[in-house]
């Protein structure tokens, strides 16, 4: 080890120097505190013993500069005193100094005490190697994770503009919508879109388990559930002998789906799928696993509709809930997911379907944008934050008289451009 | 997960000592049973009794257990408490699985 050696006297110096160099140091020499300084300003000095009492900088001193300095590394410093009086001591150590030897100094205490300053250093050498491989490795980390996040951002605002594509033809209805993910994306997805020229599609679905691959599963289904799906929509079957496709009924479609998606890895999902008829005015769904839709009539009584059923993807033989309902315009029909309902609050109880209907009654007169802008505040409310365990979804849609009727996100400009668009090639 | 296990006639009984089987503990449950599968245990009674919750990815993982069996050998399920019974039935999985009260009626309905 290379030890720095400050002493104004050159007979001391000489002496240490030797008792150093036959333990195999190596010795670089000082005569005074000012010239030591300097040395160890330059770098790579890591042990320093050194007289107290010199001319340019006591040994004391130098001690206190060298703590000061606050170097990467930690230098160990023994001073030597003449006295070795408690005062000194005090003020030695109060300096910084890590050990003390008292002239005239014995070569075993010497030998003893620069052993125990290497011990000290290796251990602190040891521990400054381990913390720098930890910031690196923090380093790593934090690149690594920031990686993850910025894909996460980008696969949220894919998903966002996937969201329904509220741009499509579809008379008669008006819908509102409402998605909070869980984290970045979401297992839950929705859209609506007209069939034909008389019948709306429209579906929520609910991919189990969270994360990515619920995601990403999700967003496979938006692109097969919709009826110019490229490879064969689910929701349609072509009929050879007519020569066209015919829209299957929901109950149909949901056995496709079923057929479709059976799954390899434990992974489904649940859904409700529904086909308005706008001549017949008649709503037919199929509820697949999914939380119960509630039907909404000025005047009435919220209305739960449906009794759960398989959801789709966990078993070859399904079994699940359909029904046809008349509706008139004003009629409203809500979809969401059980992030809903299972929202937990403070005390840990559920949001619950009773507390859904007592809210959907108390709204039920307003607009469907602010119908839906209050339910999700009630909900969060609930929760305390929006910081959801599960992903929450809303899907309302309201029955019209008119023609195209749509009342598009606000945040989705792109969409209402297109929609804009649409009518003025309309007109 | 951990399973707590004991043998009524023919039948394994594997009592579930979780009291939530959600999506962190989804793939350990699975493949626990599965394990007993593969070990050659033909009539498995899971016994759900201090199980409270069971979420999506549990019920995936339940499920994904049952087709795991196959036609080889059967899973029945005892002891489900009414939110367990609840969700399973919204499900129609009541349809799937053979349900039943105790151990023992489970184990005596396989043998």
């Amino acid at each position: 080890m290379k030890i720095l050696l400050v002493d104004d006297d050159p007979v001391a110096r000489s002496i240490h120097s030797m008792l150093l160099h036959a333990q195999g140091h190596e010795v670089v020499e000082a005569a005074d505190g000012e010239f030591a300084w300097q040395l160890v300003e330059k770098g790579q000095i890591a042990f320093v013993v050194s007289d107290w009492m010199m001319p340019n900088l006591a040994g004391v001193d130098l001690c206190r500069r060298i703590r000061a300095a606050e170097f990467e590394h930690y230098i160990y410093v023994i001073l030597c005193t003449s006295k070795g009086a408690k005062a000194d001591l005090i003020e030695g150590m109060d300096a910084g100094a890590d050990d003390f030897l008292v002239k005239p100094i014995s070569p075993e205490e010497f030998r003893v005490k620069v052993r125990a300053g290497e011990r000290v250093l290796s251990l602190q050498q040891g521990l400054s190697d381990k913390n720098r491989e930890l910031a690196k490795i923090n380093t790593q980390l934090h690149s690594a994770h920031k990686l993850v996040e910025d894909d996460l951002k980008a696969a949220a605002w894919m998903q966002q503009r996937l969201l329904p594509l509220l741009t499509q033809h579809a008379p008669g209805v008006r819908c509102a919508w409402r998605l909070q993910p869980s984290g970045y994306i979401a297992g839950d997805i929705f859209n609506l879109f007209a069939l034909d020229d008389e019948k709306i599609g429209f579906y929520l679905l609910d991919v189990s388990g969270h994360g990515v691959p619920a995601a990403m599963m999700s967003v496979t289904l938006s692109m097969v559930l919709t009826p110019d799906a490229t490879q064969g929509s689910p929701l349609k079957r072509y009929d050879a002998v007519a020569g066209n496709s015919q829209i299957l009924s929901p109950e149909d479609a949901v056995r496709e789906l079923n057929r479709r998606f059976q799954s390899r890895d434990d992974r489904y999902f649940t859904i409700i799928y529904g086909v308005f008829n706008v001549r017949s005015s008649t709503l037919s769904l199929a509820q697949a696993g999914h939380p119960s839709p509630v039907l909404l009539r000025s005047e009435e009584e919220p209305v739960i509709l449906g009794n759960g059923g398989m959801p789709i993807g966990l078993w070859p033989e399904i079994e699940f809930d359909c029904f046809d309902i008349s509706v008139s315009p004003g009629d409203r029909i809500l979809l969401y997911s059980d992030g809903v309902t299972e929202c937990i609050g403070a005390h840990g109880e559920a949001f619950g379907e009773e507390r859904l209907l007592i809210c959907l009654r108390e709204q039920q007169s307003l607009p469907l944008e602010e119908l839906l802008t209050r339910l999700l505040a009630e909900i969060t409310a609930w929760h305390g934050n929006s910081e959801f365990t599960d992903d929450v979804s809303l899907l309302a849609i309201e029955i019209t008289n008119e023609g195209i009727q749509y009342r598009d996100s606000e945040t989705n400009p792109e969409t209402q451009q297109t929609y804009k668009r649409r009518k003025s090639d309309a007109v | 997960m951990q399973f707590e296990e004991s043998t009524i006639k023919n039948a394994l009984v594997v009592r579930v000592r979780e009291s939530r089987i959600v999506a962190d503990v989804a793939p350990q449950f699975k493949e626990g049973l599965i394990a007993y599968i593969r070990g050659g245990n033909k009539n498995i009674v899971l016994d759900l009794s201090e199980v409270t919750f069971i979420d999506s990815s549990g019920l995936g993982a339940l499920i994904g257990s049952l087709k795991a069996v196959g036609t080889d050998g059967e899973l029945v399920l005892c002891g489900a408490r009414d939110a367990v019974v609840s969700m399973l039935k919204l499900t129609r999985m009541d349809k799937v699985f053979h349900i039943f009260g105790t151990p023992e009626e489970a184990a005596s309905s396989l043998s």
